[in-house]
């Protein structure tokens, strides 16, 4: 079958639209979104989807495919050019007060990792508790006690034990990821944004990574969004995975257990989803 | 070599000799003046080592003031360099206090030195205070350039956990930032002994106090003396900064560990 004829057969937009603002159940909705960078090229067009809350969704594509805007556009860093975007029943705009303390429960991790790399493992961790802390004790760096356990908590958990005072700049690839999760669990998120963060890894350590991400997202009952460049990782570990390709979502399957479920054309049998991917990738 | 790097390096030399030749720089003279330098080195070398108590002493004042005014002179440059940043402030802001930062830059610190004899009197105070001006303008500087380089991806990562902007400066900016403010303190307090030494020309103490009296009066082998300590001084200070900087920086740019 090709693209075409499986994009033409997709359910209409609106209806998904009309059926998920009424339900609670929904963390994150998009409804035909188109998003630019210049006001001319769109990096993204028509992106309508939905995310359950607790769903572990993979958006997969190509670099320059738009995924990274897709999720800039879920925290606020990015405003749609015409569209609606929902998260948690808030519009995202990183410039509005009132977005800016919901921003707390976003945790994002860039492709960069964004961490401060002249400061020990546990100062990046509490910085993901500083819109809790008062603005006089933060320039005093002067963190409560219970925040400080908190922090060493989730480096423990993230498997850096012993690792907190080392400063960031001598950490691994693969403990620098580590260190960005445990930023972002430290801000208590309900929502966990990851922008292709095992891609530069090793397949061990990738899946060590991954494995971590699943685990701290069954723990703390949230709702992870990854991006991935690769579709085997997004399929072993996803429940939904999206497909971008030049902006626009192509495909959007649904996992569980061995079968994949065709969300966009009805059933359809997994070796044909997967060959898809493979002829259009 | 192409021929247009031929022609740039022709007409350097030619600016050269014709910019000599109207500062009226003549290179026989120097040739001539030799003779001259070997009597004053020959009188030099007549040390006259009952002085070195004193120029010990006036050594140990001029670091004095040359610690205190690169500590004080650093404490006031660093949050002026964070309001003079491009990134972190409005034009209102940074454009008219870069201005008041370059101009207190634009006198050296001699200058600044004759101004503050005027306004406290003679006298090593006078010279701090040169100190403290010239350290404000090139530390703010240098700070606030290292501010404006801060790697943008950590900024913007942590900018969208929602926190304020001054936490985003203290927990972000700052500790990308200070690294250089090592060196360059390092720097300044080496520049600073070398300019405070020579501030004791206008009366703002120092060492360099004795140094223009011996000569003033022909009595090069006490001058010698001060000299002197001032040389051995300044290479200890040199090879003390050295050893900080590669504790400190080296091991932490992970610099020097292949040797070029």
């Amino acid at each position: 079958m090709s693209l075409k004829k499986l994009l033409k057969k997709s359910t209409p937009s609106s209806s998904i639209s009309k059926l998920s603002t009424i339900n609670t159940k929904i963390l994150i909705h998009m409804n035909d979104v188109w998003a630019s960078y210049d006001g001319k090229n769109y990096s993204l067009k028509e992106i309508t989807l939905s995310i359950e809350r607790g769903t572990n969704y993979a958006i997969v594509g190509q670099s320059g495919s738009g995924k990274s805007t897709l999720l800039k556009l879920i925290n606020g860093m990015m405003n749609p050019s015409k569209g609606q975007i929902k998260v948690d029943y808030q519009t995202p705009n990183m410039n509005k007060k009132q977005f800016r303390r919901e921003m707390s429960k976003i945790g994002y991790i860039p492709q960069s990792l964004g961490l401060v790399k002249n400061i020990s493992v546990l100062e990046n961790v509490l910085i993901g508790a500083l819109p809790r802390i008062g603005t006089l004790n933060s320039l005093l760096k002067n963190f409560p006690e219970h925040e400080i356990e908190e922090a060493k908590k989730i480096i423990k958990l993230v498997g850096l034990n012993g690792k907190e005072n080392r400063k960031t700049y001598m950490l691994s690839g693969g403990e620098k990821r580590r260190v960005a999760i445990a930023r972002a669990l430290m801000q208590k998120p309900i929502l966990l944004l990851a922008d292709e963060i095992v891609s530069e890894l090793d397949q061990v350590t990738a899946r060590e990574i991954m494995d971590l991400v699943a685990d701290a997202q069954k723990r703390l009952n949230l709702t992870a969004v990854m991006v991935h460049h690769d579709m085997q990782l997004a399929l072993e570990y996803a429940n939904r995975v999206a497909v971008i390709k030049e902006g626009q979502k192509i495909l959007e399957i649904g996992i569980d257990g061995d079968k994949i479920i065709d969300f966009q054309s009805g059933n359809m049998p997994q070796q044909e989803i997967m060959e898809l991917y493979n002829n259009e990738s | 070599m192409n021929p247009k790097n031929n022609l740039i390096i022709g007409l350097i030399i030619a600016g050269i000799i014709a910019m000599s030749y109207n500062i009226d720089a003549n290179p026989a003279e120097f040739v001539e003046g030799l003779p001259n330098l070997a009597i004053v080195v020959k009188e030099m070398a007549e040390v006259e080592p009952d002085l070195f108590a004193i120029a010990f002493w006036s050594m140990l004042e001029t670091i004095e003031m040359a610690f205190i005014g690169t500590v004080v002179g650093v404490v006031i440059a660093l949050p002026l360099s964070l309001l003079a940043a491009r990134n972190l402030n409005s034009k209102l802001i940074y454009v008219p206090l870069r201005g008041i930062l370059a101009a207190t830059r634009t006198f050296p610190s001699i200058l600044w030195a004759i101004l503050f004899v005027i306004m406290v009197g003679l006298g090593p105070f006078a010279g701090v205070l040169a100190i403290i001006m010239y350290t404000i303008g090139f530390i703010a500087k240098l700070q606030y350039e290292s501010i404006e380089a801060v790697d943008s991806e950590p900024v913007e990562a942590v900018n969208s956990i929602g926190v304020s902007k001054l936490q985003l400066i203290r927990h972000v900016v700052i500790p990308e930032s200070a690294p250089h403010l090592i060196s360059q303190v390092l720097y300044m307090f080496d520049y600073n002994v070398r300019q405070t030494s020579i501030l004791g020309l206008v009366g703002a103490g120092g060492i360099g106090f004795y140094i223009i009296n011996y000569i003033k009066f022909f009595e090069y082998g006490k001058a010698a003396v001060f000299m002197i300590v001032v040389l051995i001084t300044v290479l200890i200070i040199d090879f003390v900064s050295v050893k900080i900087r590669d504790k400190y920086i080296v091991k932490e740019q992970k610099g020097m560990q292949v040797k070029v």
